[in-house]
């Protein structure tokens, strides 16, 4: 049987054997049709019902159950969404036990939702760092503003006041109004 | 192979037991196979993933025998959320009696429907296992409740016989 305890290692393993066998599209098609629409489609119906209302209970409840640690920040403000992961539960379970096989499990979060985003109205702006750290700010499509500053958002939870947040080693993708893995920009 | 507290799990996490919801995520990866792969590609991820992901606890298995296999399945169902699974050692096998399969129970708790062919992942990937560690595996039932044979000798597994593996339902 596969099991849920580790299911963050064989999830990260199915990742490359999809790019393997259908290459960054079939990857994609996964992402979007199993993850984004099928599996987590009640946070979809969330989302599009309730829209912000909609992300604080699904991250609420989410984040705190795979990260009882509490190693995220939620903040709503302004007609923003942001998350500041500080102790990813999913990336650090790989770290911990040395499976890599994937080159950038990251990007899985924005793969599925991306598309649940771009479905409901809004765009994400959004980085990760590879190391278990990332920050997602989710604003209506219509709000043509970009991200605060750090710290604008949320004081001294904002993920990228970390003195380790930037390494210098491992580069930060960064993804500016997208809907999709495909638009990352690397620093 | 290293290993978690107990001894025999291969991963460590920082959880005593995984997040069911977790269970939705396989049942879509296997009907995205099922549905824009076909031709045997379900098959071939199941196998792949029980020889490769799986390899450090078949090559204990191999290493340790039965026992391990005993150990392995009751500390696996100790972290599934909602499982009821009573597992025994005989002579030359391993029976694993699952009551409660924990992933079709939360399916029916949430809802949400499973693949028809759900069941038949555990056969598929049991085997794939079960030949990686020099053992036999067999499965009958499913839908809720099935029983697991690990058998020592893989020519006393039996083959299966056509029916014997229920589809899955809501």
């Amino acid at each position: 049987m596969l099991g849920s305890y580790d299911f963050c290692g064989h999830y990260e393993w199915t990742f490359t054997w999809l790019n393997n066998r259908g290459g960054p599209e079939l990857l994609s098609g996964f992402w979007e049709e199993a993850i984004s629409r099928d599996s987590q489609l009640h946070a979809r119906e969330l989302i599009a019902q309730e829209g912000i209302e909609g992300m604080k209970a699904y991250w609420g409840y989410t984040l705190a159950e795979e990260s009882p640690e509490l190693g995220f920040r939620i903040t709503v403000r302004d007609g923003v969404f942001r998350i500041d992961m500080h102790d990813c539960p999913s990336k650090g379970f790989l770290t911990r036990n040395g499976l890599e096989q994937y080159p950038d499990y990251c990007d899985h979060c924005i793969g599925w939702i991306g598309p649940m985003m771009r479905d409901t109205g809004f765009v994400i702006d959004h980085e990760h760092n590879h190391r278990g750290q990332c920050w997602w700010e989710m604003r209506s499509t219509d709000d043509e503003r970009s991200p605060g500053a750090i710290a604008s958002l949320s004081g001294g939870s904002d993920v990228r006041s970390r003195a380790d947040w930037d390494d210098l080693e491992t580069p930060i993708d960064r993804f500016c109004r997208a809907h999709s893995a495909a638009q990352k920009e690397s620093s | 192979m290293k290993r978690d507290s107990s001894g025999v799990l291969p991963y460590t996490d920082s959880k005593p037991q995984g997040a069911a919801d977790f269970y939705f995520a396989i049942n879509a990866t296997f009907r995205f196979l099922l549905d824009s792969q076909p031709g045997g590609a379900w098959e071939d991820y199941l196998e792949q993933l029980g020889r490769e992901y799986f390899a450090p606890v078949n090559s204990a298995w191999k290493e340790e025998g039965l026992p391990m296999v005993a150990e392995y399945w009751r500390a696996f169902f100790g972290a599934e959320p909602g499982s009821e699974v009573v597992v025994e050692e005989g002579e030359g096998r391993v029976e694993i009696d699952v009551k409660v399969c924990p992933a079709i129970r939360h399916f029916r708790t949430q809802g949400r429907c499973p693949v028809s062919r759900y069941c038949e992942h555990c056969e598929i990937l049991g085997q794939a296992r079960a030949r990686a560690a020099g053992m036999g595996m067999s499965l009958v039932g499913g839908n809720g409740s099935c029983r697991h044979t690990y058998f020592e000798d893989p020519d006393e597994a039996p083959a299966r016989v056509p029916g014997s593996i229920c589809e899955a339902t809501l």
